[in-house]
């Protein structure tokens, strides 16, 4: 048995440095590229202080994108999961949405975003349609779960009164699982600020754009700005998530735990 | 015909609101879990259920309010053969309160709120969407909220509340349907004797001014004597008696006469098991 786990970990390992000859990845390149990153700070210090306008700007566009794209995806999602959920639906409605909700997943953001430029052309709506779709994705398979979590006590003797498949939703789907959907909302609004701040990349909005043309033309210093300005962002987004978490969330989390 | 206590001399249709004709039920087809069951509930009566853990207590409330179907036999409630999936049954679905054994409330909602879920069949699809309630229902939501004994705590988490207090939620809810059967699972059986009996009260007052059918499952057959007209033990999915006070002696009703010391040493054993 310890010779099989031996025999396993020395043939991954193996695997891992024939891999990385096959992909060109040498750690000495990343030993000797290693200063590039003090010719890159240095280059910062250079840069004309107005840059960090642009830069504050076209992140304010990626978030007004991410924030568009978040509430149209969790509002698509919302419905879409309801219909999801087993517990609330027979197969021949689950079973196609889940199928739907699959195969919406099996593109990245980034493809998305390529597709969408082709469809709508260059620019942040293209953008803002790929986190839709993203967030429709990803979020709705997670609150279809979190529904199909739920207490199953309520949804009996509610149930049982006889209410409409609507006011089961209303009354005891919802409220059961809202401290659960608003977590997951806030945490894939989070996410969709970084995704779109790459979108640029492909030319569909936000301050990727700008990050990938100064790498273009070799100014590193002023794609470094735009990455610290994400950096910075990113780190205002997830304290100000972390906040409403513990005052919303947990405290009604607290609450559910309290079993009758 | 038996002649059972509470019921007015009245015509046969208002007689028996709960009829099983040997019913057996099973969960997972192999073992039944009720076997045989005959019973038949007088229409205004307190009927209680004792009986040891997992002897299928619970079920027969489900089998009641057609949350699960017999394998065999026959029940037949207000004369409808009771099924949640039927639409014909759902109207009379609204008229039973079922609490189950953990309560099955929002815990996320207020009081109000949970208590008001016992309105929706009245309530326009459009209108509970918002949560909208007439004034009517608020008013009369509240009253019962106050016959209960949580005035002043409508607009409480339910999570916050005590578990006396939100068996009195539970309880609300039901009223709220304006039901015809409440069903009440071991909803006081962690209680202390106080508060029990306060419960206790609460759903015998109900039934004073209504024509309600109470049929409870209880732990305790002190308890449920002093309360219930008759008495159900079942005992491994069987009902074994059927029992009542009368006078100062405990009558079986469904094969002959015990004292009351014998039928209470012979419960009492089997819960020692
Ligand atoms: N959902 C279920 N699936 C399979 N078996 C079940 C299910 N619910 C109950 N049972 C079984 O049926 C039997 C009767 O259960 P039931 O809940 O009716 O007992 P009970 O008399 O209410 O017990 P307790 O006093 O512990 O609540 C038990 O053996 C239990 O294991
Ligand atoms: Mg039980």
């Amino acid at each position: 048995m310890n010779q099989k786990n031996n025999l396993i970990i020395g043939l991954i390992i193996a695997g891992v440095v024939v891999m990385s000859v096959n992909v060109d990845a040498d750690p000495r390149d990343f030993a000797e590229g290693l200063p590039n990153i003090g010719i890159m700070l240095q280059e910062i210090t250079e840069v004309d202080s107005s840059l960090f306008v642009t830069a504050f700007w076209s992140m304010l566009e990626t978030i007004e994108m991410a924030f568009i794209g978040t509430v149209v995806g969790v509002a698509i999602s919302l419905p879409l999961s309801l219909l999801a959920a087993r517990n609330l639906n027979n197969k021949f409605v689950y079973v196609p949405i889940r199928a739907l909700l699959a195969a919406i997943r099996t593109f990245p953001s980034i493809l998305w975003a390529i597709l969408f430029v082709i469809i709508v052309g260059l620019g942040p709506f293209a953008g803002v349609l790929a986190i839709i779709m993203y967030t429709v994705g990803f979020i709705a398979k997670l609150q279809y779960e979190a529904i199909e979590a739920i207490d199953a006590d309520p949804m009996d003797a509610v149930g049982a009164i006889g209410v409409s498949k609507l006011q089961l939703i209303r009354f005891v789907v919802l409220p059961e699982s809202a401290s659960h959907l608003l977590s997951q909302i806030l945490y894939i609004f989070d996410y969709n600020i970084r995704q779109t701040s790459i979108l640029g990349l492909v030319g569909a909005g936000g301050i990727g754009f700008y990050i990938i043309n100064y790498i273009k033309f070799f100014e590193y210093g002023k794609a470094a700005v735009f990455m610290l300005v994400v950096l910075a962002t990113v780190l205002i987004i997830e304290w100000v998530s972390v906040r409403v978490r513990d005052k919303y969330i947990v405290k009604s989390q607290r609450g559910m735990q309290v079993k009758s | 015909m038996q002649e059972q206590k509470g019921s007015s001399s009245s015509s046969i249709s208002t007689l028996s609101i709960v009829q099983m004709n040997n019913v057996s039920a099973s969960y997972d087809s192999k073992d039944y879990v009720l076997k045989n069951i005959k019973m038949s509930i007088t229409r205004g009566t307190n009927y209680a259920i004792v009986g040891q853990s997992g002897s299928g207590k619970s079920t027969l409330l489900k089998l009641i309010n057609g949350m699960m179907n017999p394998s065999q036999g026959k029940i037949m409630v207000d004369y409808k053969i009771p099924n949640t999936s039927d639409k014909k049954f759902k109207p009379f679905m609204h008229k039973i309160g079922y609490i189950p054994q953990n309560l099955g409330l929002i815990k996320n909602s207020t009081v109000l709120e949970n208590v008001l879920i016992g309105a929706l069949p009245r309530v326009s699809g459009f209108n509970s969407f918002f949560k909208k309630f007439s004034d009517l229902e608020i008013d009369n939501a509240k009253k019962i909220l106050k016959q209960v004994g949580l005035q002043g705590k409508a607009e409480r988490q339910v999570y916050m509340l005590s578990g006396g207090e939100k068996r009195r939620v539970a309880i609300a809810r039901a009223l709220v349907q304006k039901p015809e059967i409440i069903l009440a699972d071991e909803i006081v059986s962690e209680l202390d004797h106080v508060t029990a009996r306060e419960i206790m009260d609460i759903l015998a007052e109900a039934q004073a001014t209504t024509k309600l059918t109470a049929i409870m499952v209880h732990h305790d057959l002190q308890l449920a004597l002093e309360y219930a007209d008759r008495v159900a033990v079942i005992k491994e999915g069987e009902k074994i008696l059927e029992i009542g006070v009368e006078g100062d002696k405990i009558v079986d009703f469904q094969s002959g006469n015990y004292t009351q010391r014998e039928i209470l040493e012979m419960f009492s054993n089997e819960s020692e098991e």
